[in-house]
């Protein structure tokens, strides 16, 4: 690792824990928030603390991202074989259309079928970030030079051996950038989950909203903000780890 | 070792590869040559199962390659293609261990096979096994093509271009290598080309392709001296002459020949003019600095200020340098004759007009 790389993950390192130190201590919001509204009687959405809040929210971005990462590399992948090349089409049409099917309305939708909570959120998190994962994946793939393909099987790797040991390899910088928008994506729409009570840092905002409380919206908003960045910073960080083959 | 019967590959309509049948034997250097779109590309990669004949067998070792597993029939054979072949994310030795990794050899096995054959390319292992392709130049990563190719020191080499991505110069220190490397080995290879110079250069035999068909499968000195038809005696050319000469090593004429130190008196070096107009001149380690024109002698103090072309890369040629390069300084230099210098530089001697024209009627007769 260069020294360039390993200040930077000092840097991420730092800004994870200001962060933790932020969401744990609510007495600064209190006295923050507080002071810029000093009209409202109450700052502080009672519902529960800014840590739960986080991990709530956490919670789900993490199962319906790793929903996405496995159903989305997989299928990105199957769609490049030989096998699966005829059905690339009908993928990118399913998954374009996922993305452009809003949240709200496929919310909509599940809540009649998969009930309230965590459920019908994750399900409409799940098809709102499949898209930049699936295309990612097949434009990472597809970039890998037929070439080096055709010398990794003339020098006797079996498929899954060049899939592995060539072609992920090297479009793993492309598939990590779009799991990175995803999962940045996949952050700010997890707001939603709060309006069929999952939870999560959307309380606040719709409770802010509701009773036209600034206050609740900015503790809500700003440690959603910082999560979105703090994902990106993070994965940004990996993706150009994975850039090498050459400095 | 290895034998192709009556091989055809069509694409629908198209026919790439005519009831080929073509035989290359242990040890043989075989080139396949053609211009563009003749099927040779696609005549090698049939062989290790790349693509698949339409119809047709072909054996290696007597055994018919459609009964043994593409990827185990691949791993016994290197495999080498033009300039993009390695690997970009894995460095120089993760890239020539590719093939022994899969046959699973040990750790230790395989660290020192990779050492072996950084060597053996001439490439110190200490500075180059843990670079990545990118950092290389053509020639180096050419050269670690060759090396990953001869990893598990498989029988047979199948080569597409190896050496086409890089300049002249480069390419022929590559092809001289190859055949000091072939002349140890002797491995079974098939390489194809559309230069026909490096054909005749490397090859035992070659065999000549128009529209996926073979017409010639001979000598070097066969397929020039004998052309079967109208198409191979255009594709040779009317410099026939020429190419035969580009087979033969300029090592077996060299002779002895006056040289003088480039510290001796201009008197030294007139009456080493005596006999002849020009002599060589070289330092006190005998490495070639230049020659010495006897009309340039007049009026001058030393042998350094009469000095001419002091480059000794543009007027020698190395010991593994062919007739036909031997020649070509000749005429450049308006010399009947060309200085012979080793791998450091040294004089060795020289070859003369008369030692190539007496090859060339050699040859003829």
């Amino acid at each position: 690792m260069s020294h360039r790389q390993a200040r930077r993950w000092l840097i991420l390192l730092l800004m994870v824990a200001a962060f933790a130190w932020l969401i744990s201590n609510m007495w600064v919001w209190e006295t923050a928030l507080g002071y810029l509204f000093s009209q409202e009687a109450q700052v502080i959405h009672p519902r529960a603390s800014l840590l739960v809040l986080v991990l709530e929210h956490l919670r789900l971005v993490a199962i319906s991202s790793a929903m996405t990462v496995f159903i989305g590399v997989s299928l990105g992948v199957w769609a490049t074989r030989p096998g699966g090349r005829e059905f690339l089409p009908i993928i990118t049409d399913i998954t374009s259309f996922g993305q452009t099917f809003p949240p709200v309305a496929i919310l909509a939708l599940a809540v009649p079928m998969l009930g309230f909570g965590l459920l019908p959120t994750v399900a409409a998190l799940f098809l709102y970030g499949l898209l930049p994962i699936v295309r990612n994946t097949i434009a990472g793939l597809d970039a890998v030079s037929g070439d080096l393909v055709g010398v990794a099987y003339g020098m006797g790797m079996s498929r899954t051996q060049t899939l592995f040991r060539v072609e992920v390899p090297l479009a793993a910088s492309v598939i990590i950038a779009g799991l990175r928008i995803s999962i940045v994506i996949n952050i700010g729409t997890a707001m939603i989950g709060a309006v069929i009570g999952a939870g999560g840092l959307g309380s606040p905002i719709i409770a802010g909203l509701v009773q036209d409380n600034l206050a609740y919206i900015i503790e809500g908003a700003l440690p959603a903000a910082m999560l979105a960045v703090l994902a990106d910073q993070l994965l940004t960080g990996i993706e150009d780890s994975l850039k090498t083959g050459g400095d | 070792m290895i034998r192709l019967e009556k091989v055809t590959k069509s694409y629908g309509v198209t026919v790439a590869v005519s009831e080929l049948s073509l035989e290359v034997n242990q040890g043989e250097v075989c080139m396949l040559i053609g211009p563009s779109g003749c099927g040779k590309t696609t005549t090698l990669r049939m062989v290790n199962r790349l693509t698949e004949p339409t119809s047709g067998r072909i054996f290696v070792d007597g055994q018919d390659t459609a009964h043994v597993r593409p990827e185990q029939l691949r791993r016994s054979m290197g495999y080498a293609i033009q300039g993009v072949g390695l690997f970009p994310h894995m460095t120089v030795s993760k890239n020539i261990a590719v093939v022994p990794h899969l046959l699973s050899w040990e750790k230790e096995r395989i660290a020192q096979r990779i050492e072996e054959l950084l060597s053996l390319v001439g490439l110190n292992p200490a500075e180059y096994a843990g670079k990545y392709p990118g950092q290389l130049s053509g020639g180096e990563a050419q050269r670690i093509g060759v090396a990953r190719a001869l990893a598990a020191d498989p029988p047979i080499l199948l080569m597409d271009e190896p050496f086409g991505a890089v300049d002249p110069m480069t390419r022929e220190r590559l092809q001289a290598q190859f055949l000091r490397i072939q002349r140890s080995l002797k491995k079974t290879v098939i390489m194809v080309t559309h230069d026909l110079d490096e054909a005749i250069r490397l090859a035992d035999r070659i065999a000549i392709m128009e529209a996926g068909r073979l017409v010639q499968h001979d000598t070097p000195e066969a397929v020039l001296s004998r052309p079967r038809n109208k198409f191979v005696h255009d594709f040779v050319g009317t410099d026939r002459a020429l190419k035969r000469l580009s087979r033969i090593s300029v090592s077996g004429f060299v002779r002895q020949s006056p040289s003088i130190s480039i510290s001796a008196s201009v008197e030294e070096a007139a009456a080493a003019c005596v006999r002849r107009r020009w002599v060589w001149v070289v330092d006190e380690n005998q490495r070639l600095r230049g020659w010495i024109d006897r009309d340039s002698l007049h009026e001058v103090a030393s042998v350094r200020e009469s000095i001419v072309a002091t480059d000794p890369e543009v007027i020698a040629v190395a010991e593994t340098a062919t007739l036909r390069e031997a020649l070509s300084r000749m005429l450049g230099q308006g010399l009947r004759s060309v200085p012979v210098v080793d791998d450091r530089g040294r004089l060795l001697g020289e070859v003369t007009v008369t030692d190539v024209e007496n090859a060339t009627a050699a040859r003829e007769a």
